[in-house]
């Protein structure tokens, strides 16, 4: 066996041994390195007569490449071997809790009210918004209130002065509307309205509603009642049902109450109807070429059905181990 | 109105139980709100709508139900009395206020016996929620059960002058009525008076003086037709509602004035409770109006959205006692019936077929015009900015009321909007500030003992003005206590708020808005810590207040900590906001940071600091930032030393070392000439 077979002997034997890449390294340097064994090698070459000197060249940079060859191949198992170790050592307790990121969160009456409009939005709807110290007109006598009446006595108002009240109803937005409107026109608003309640749980004298309506050439009854179907179902989900009774609001006519039938039961959701004819025409509108529909409910109500709540009182109560849940 | 089910059975025979019965009510506009039993059976309470006053009566109702159930409606049959007879010489009737009574019939009851009602009629009364009283009093109260005509009875020996003047109270005059209180009169209230004093209220309840009692021998028995306004006039005045004012408010039909009259007689004579004098004394100074309206077809179903027949309509108009009177082709001419002056339009019929016909058949169809473009009010938007902003500050919105008590947080210097007499201290009037309101929930937290809150709110406030009051959106923000958030590491633990939390809000806002950035103003608002509150400023407007609350405003809320709150207005936010569009390109070229720690004096604000380095410094300043605010021993009394990083970029090319340096000199002289900075060395 000449030197070079033994020195390339010694190299493998030595790689092959080498715990870690800082040994390898070391085995590398003692072999390939400037001053290492094979690199050692290089010097006899001189005393080699001229005619052998190409073939042990040609041995010594082969003998050179196979060291490198168990080098990089060894290298590649201890690095990923060591890469591990390293990770294992970082390892750390996964089950401690996550820092809490410090979340702000929207009242479940914005999240409702951001619903209801993205869902009328979808349908063509444009939200409008109106004052809720409101004029005695507009939230009364525009809306066909006969002078003087007992239906008054449903709405238990807040006053001002004579003519300045808190609206008992979004619905008094559809006169500021209607004036000069531009035809066909699809309209909502979502407000607070006011009425002189005793507070339980399910009346206050604080509360949200949304008013939707629509006009164009010959909206029907049957069109509002596809609507709300289609809005009760975007709102509560799956297939529901819409049914209509006969109800009175001195704004529509006919007047109906709608129910929708959702999950084995029939949920009483609002009062809707045809906008009465004397409206359209106190607007220049002729009531004859143009119809219009109009639905309205309380903004509490849909979060009360969607989530279960049986007390109205939460809403404006604020706990925050209430308003954390949602 | 409480019926019970036996007596609609007896006009309107269906053969229904109660719950078929409710559910046919309820889908007819009548609901029935519960069924209760009775000694007479099932009893139904039915909540009658403000329009349908006719169906304040058994046969109202029963005619309601007959038409729904599609069975055939039994009238109350009532014999007529022969015109003449003795009664036009017993009585004097006048009717002074035309305006206001278009009907006033008599008729007088002689050799009357006080006595109880049969048991049958006081059972059908008690179903109906109304004490049995005497015979009378009993029979003219099932009289307006059962016809919706409320009638009343007066001891005829006790009106003076044998008179019934139906007029206007004068000044001065006072009734006691029948529940015995003595009642002033406001001026002008219809009343019905004998020859010299009020003897009752019209429409609304008797007098004592002319009650009718055992001693009673001969009765005079009103049935008249008062003008709604006026009994809603009187009822509301006396603060008085009965039987008979909640029908006249409504409606009664003025045709049944003299047939409830003799109904009642007829019952009288029947029960053996007296003898009815021949004739009625009938003052009808104007004749009842007769509607016709017409009615076309093709509207029918264009309104209702289905298709139905000539002869489906006509059968529903008549089920309700409608008649048709012509019938022109595709136009119908209907007369309405006196009982429903509801019915004025064209529309107000398609109800009724709507509501006979049932809703259950109508489709669902979709709107199908012109499709029109949906999108969210600017308010709307400029809501939903501003809560993005504090939802991602980590703070949490509340609804508050709108109607508060007049309290120290609450006056901002503006003058509030008060409810005409409101029932309570705390609906007295409209909030002028956010910050009361988010107070409360912060106190009631305390209370609960989680005191550590960050709250909001985005909602209107109210300012009374000379020229009419003010309606405006306001971001209102308060935060008490680091946030309780159960973090192990410490250093995920927040802080607790200070006034520099509040001012980081209101620039987060500002930024948001795009107004550029606020400047803060001492300000003199009392809900403040004097030195630790700040007016905001944007452009030349004052557009909030931030700080730390006053601890005296603060006192009730039994706070450990200090608790800070903001307010801006919306309107001033978005008024100073930035509308054009536009952006500013990136440079593609390294940016260089210098660092500067001038020693300054204490009192010298950093706003004008940073304005005096922001001046000095030259267009590839891209941006400033204090990192250190320090002050101790090291330093002189009454000096701090700030360190302000300074960041340059061009956007053509990099900047040399020569132009930045020269560009720090520039700054680090105006420091020292306009704020007297030194520097070490």
């Amino acid at each position: 066996m000449d030197d070079l077979t033994r020195l390339v002997a010694e190299a493998e034997a030595e790689v092959a041994t080498a715990a870690s890449t800082a040994q390898l390294a070391r085995v590398e340097a003692a072999y390939l390195g400037g001053k290492g064994a094979l690199q050692a090698q290089l010097k006899t070459i001189g005393s080699l007569p001229k005619e052998e000197r190409p073939g042990f060249g040609a041995r010594l940079n082969a003998a050179k490449a196979t060291v490198l060859a168990s080098i990089e191949a060894r290298h590649g198992d201890l690095a990923a071997v060591e890469a591990q170790e390293r990770l294992a050592a970082e390892s750390i307790d996964i089950t401690l809790p996550g820092a809490p990121p410090l979340l702000g969160r929207i009242h479940p009456l914005t999240r409702t009210i951001q619903q209801v409009k993205s869902v009328l939005i979808g349908l063509g709807f444009r939200i409008v918004d109106g004052p809720e110290l409101e004029d005695y007109a507009y939230n009364f006598a525009a809306l066909n209130y006969p002078e003087d009446h007992p239906a008054f006595d449903e709405q238990m108002t807040f006053y001002v002065d004579d003519t300045r009240l808190l609206r008992t109803q979004t619905t008094a937005l559809q006169g500021r509307t209607l004036r000069g409107a531009r035809l066909p026109l699809r309209c909502a608003t979502v407000g607070r309205c006011f009425r002189y309640e005793a507070v339980d749980a399910t009346h206050h004298h604080t509360f949200h509603q949304v008013d939707v309506f629509m006009v164009d050439e010959g909206v029907a009854m049957a069109d509002l009642k596809g609507a709300l179907k289609q809005f009760a179902g975007a709102m509560f989900g799956g297939d529901v049902q819409v049914r209509f009774r006969p109800d009175y609001f001195p704004f529509v006519e006919p007047g109906v109450d709608y129910s929708i039938y959702w999950q084995g039961r029939w949920l009483e959701l609002g009062g809707a109807g045809l906008i009465h004819p004397n409206i359209l025409e106190s607007h220049g509108i002729d009531s004859e070429r143009y119809s219009g529909f109009a639905f309205g409910l309380g903004i509490e109500r849909i979060h009360m059905i969607q989530n279960g709540v049986t007390d109205l009182r939460w809403y404006l109560a604020n706990d925050l181990r209430f308003l954390r849940q949602f | 109105m409480r019926l019970s089910l036996e007596w609609l059975e007896q006009h309107a025979p269906t053969g229904m139980t109660a719950d078929e019965a409710a559910t046919t009510l309820t889908m007819a506009g009548l609901e029935v709100e519960e069924t209760e039993e009775s000694d007479l059976g099932p009893v139904l309470n039915i909540k009658v709508t403000p329009n349908r006053g006719d169906c304040l009566s058994v046969v109202g109702l029963a005619r309601e139900m007959a038409a729904a159930a599609r069975k055939p409606f039994v009238d109350v049959a009532a014999a007529g009395t022969p015109d003449g007879g003795d009664a036009g010489s017993l009585v004097r009737v006048t009717i002074e206020a035309p305006d206001l009574c278009p009907r006033y019939a008599a008729r007088v009851v002689r050799n009357v016996t006080i006595g109880e009602s049969p048991e049958w009629m006081q059972r059908r009364l008690s179903a109906a929620g109304m004490r049995p009283i005497n015979s009378v009093v009993d029979i003219t109260n099932y009289v307006m059960l059962e016809l919706g005509q409320p009638l009343h009875a007066f001891d005829l020996p006790l009106l003076r002058g044998s008179a019934i003047r139906v007029r206007r109270s004068k000044p001065g005059e006072a009734i006691t009525t029948l529940d015995g209180a003595e009642r002033p009169l406001a001026e002008g209230l219809l009343i019905i008076a004998d020859d010299e004093r009020p003897v009752a209220v019209a429409g609304v309840m008797g007098g004592a003086d002319t009650e009718i009692g055992p001693k009673t021998t001969t009765i005079l028995l009103e049935s008249a037709h008062f003008d709604r306004k006026a009994v809603r006039r009187s009822s509301k005045a006396l603060g008085l509602q009965t039987e008979a004012s909640y029908r006249f408010e409504r409606i009664v039909d003025p045709a049944g004035v003299v047939r409830s009259l003799n109904r009642a007689c007829d019952l009288i004579a029947e029960l053996g409770a007296g003898v009815p004098v021949e004739g009625v004394v009938d003052a009808y100074p104007g004749a009842a109006p007769v509607g016709t309206v017409t009615l076309r077809l093709a509207r029918v179903s264009q309104i209702l959205g289905f298709d139905l027949s000539a002869d489906e309509v006509q059968k529903s108009l008549q089920a309700l006692g409608f008649e048709v009177t012509e019938c022109e082709g595709e136009a119908l001419a209907v007369q309405t019936p006196s009982w429903r002056p509801d019915v004025v339009r064209e529309i107000d019929l398609i109800e009724e077929i709507g509501r006979v016909v049932g809703y259950g058949r109508m489709p669902e169809k979709l709107p199908s015009g012109a499709t029109t473009q949906g999108g969210d009010s600017d308010l709307g938007r400029q809501m939903t900015l501003a809560r993005e902003v504090l939802v991602g500050a980590g703070l949490t919105e509340v609804v508050g009321h709108s109607l508060v008590a007049a309290t120290p947080l609450d006056d901002d210097g503006g003058e509030r909007v008060a409810i005409r007499t409101a029932l309570s201290s705390e609906l007295s009037g409209l909030r002028r500030s956010l910050l009361p309101g988010l107070a409360d929930v912060l106190a009631r937290a305390v209370r609960r003992g989680q005191p550590q809150v960050a709250l909001f709110e985005v909602a209107r406030v109210f300012h009374e003005a000379p020229g009419g009051h003010t309606e405006t959106l306001s971001v209102g923000a308060l935060l008490h206590g680091a946030p309780a958030n159960d973090a192990w590491r410490s250093a995920d633990r927040p802080a607790p708020p200070d006034f520099y939390t509040v001012a980081g809000l209101a620039q987060a806002l500002c930024a948001a808005f795009k107004t550029g950035p606020p400047a803060m103003r001492c300000t003199s608002d009392g809900r403040f810590h004097p030195g630790r509150s700040a007016e905001i400023v944007v452009g030349d407007a004052v557009i909030g207040v931030a700080g730390e609350l006053n601890p005296a405003v603060a006192a009730d809320l039994d706070l450990r900590e200090r608790a800070v709150a903001l307010e801006l207005s919306l309107a001033g936010l978005v008024a100073a906001g930035r509308r054009t569009m536009g952006f500013v390109e990136p440079s593609a070229f390294p940016g260089v940071t210098r660092d500067l720690a001038p020693r300054i004096a204490a009192d010298t604000p950093y706003q004008a600091v940073r304005q005096a380095a922001l001046d000095a410094a030259p267009a590839t300043l891209e941006g400033m930032a204090l990192t250190d605010v320090y002050s101790g021993p090291n330093l002189p009394a009454g000096t701090r030393s700030l360190t302000l990083s300074f960041t340059f970029r061009a956007l053509d090319r990099t900047l040399t070392d020569d132009e930045v340096e020269a560009a720090m000199a520039a700054i680090r002289a105006a420091l020292e000439r306009e704020c007297g900075a030194t520097f070490v060395a």
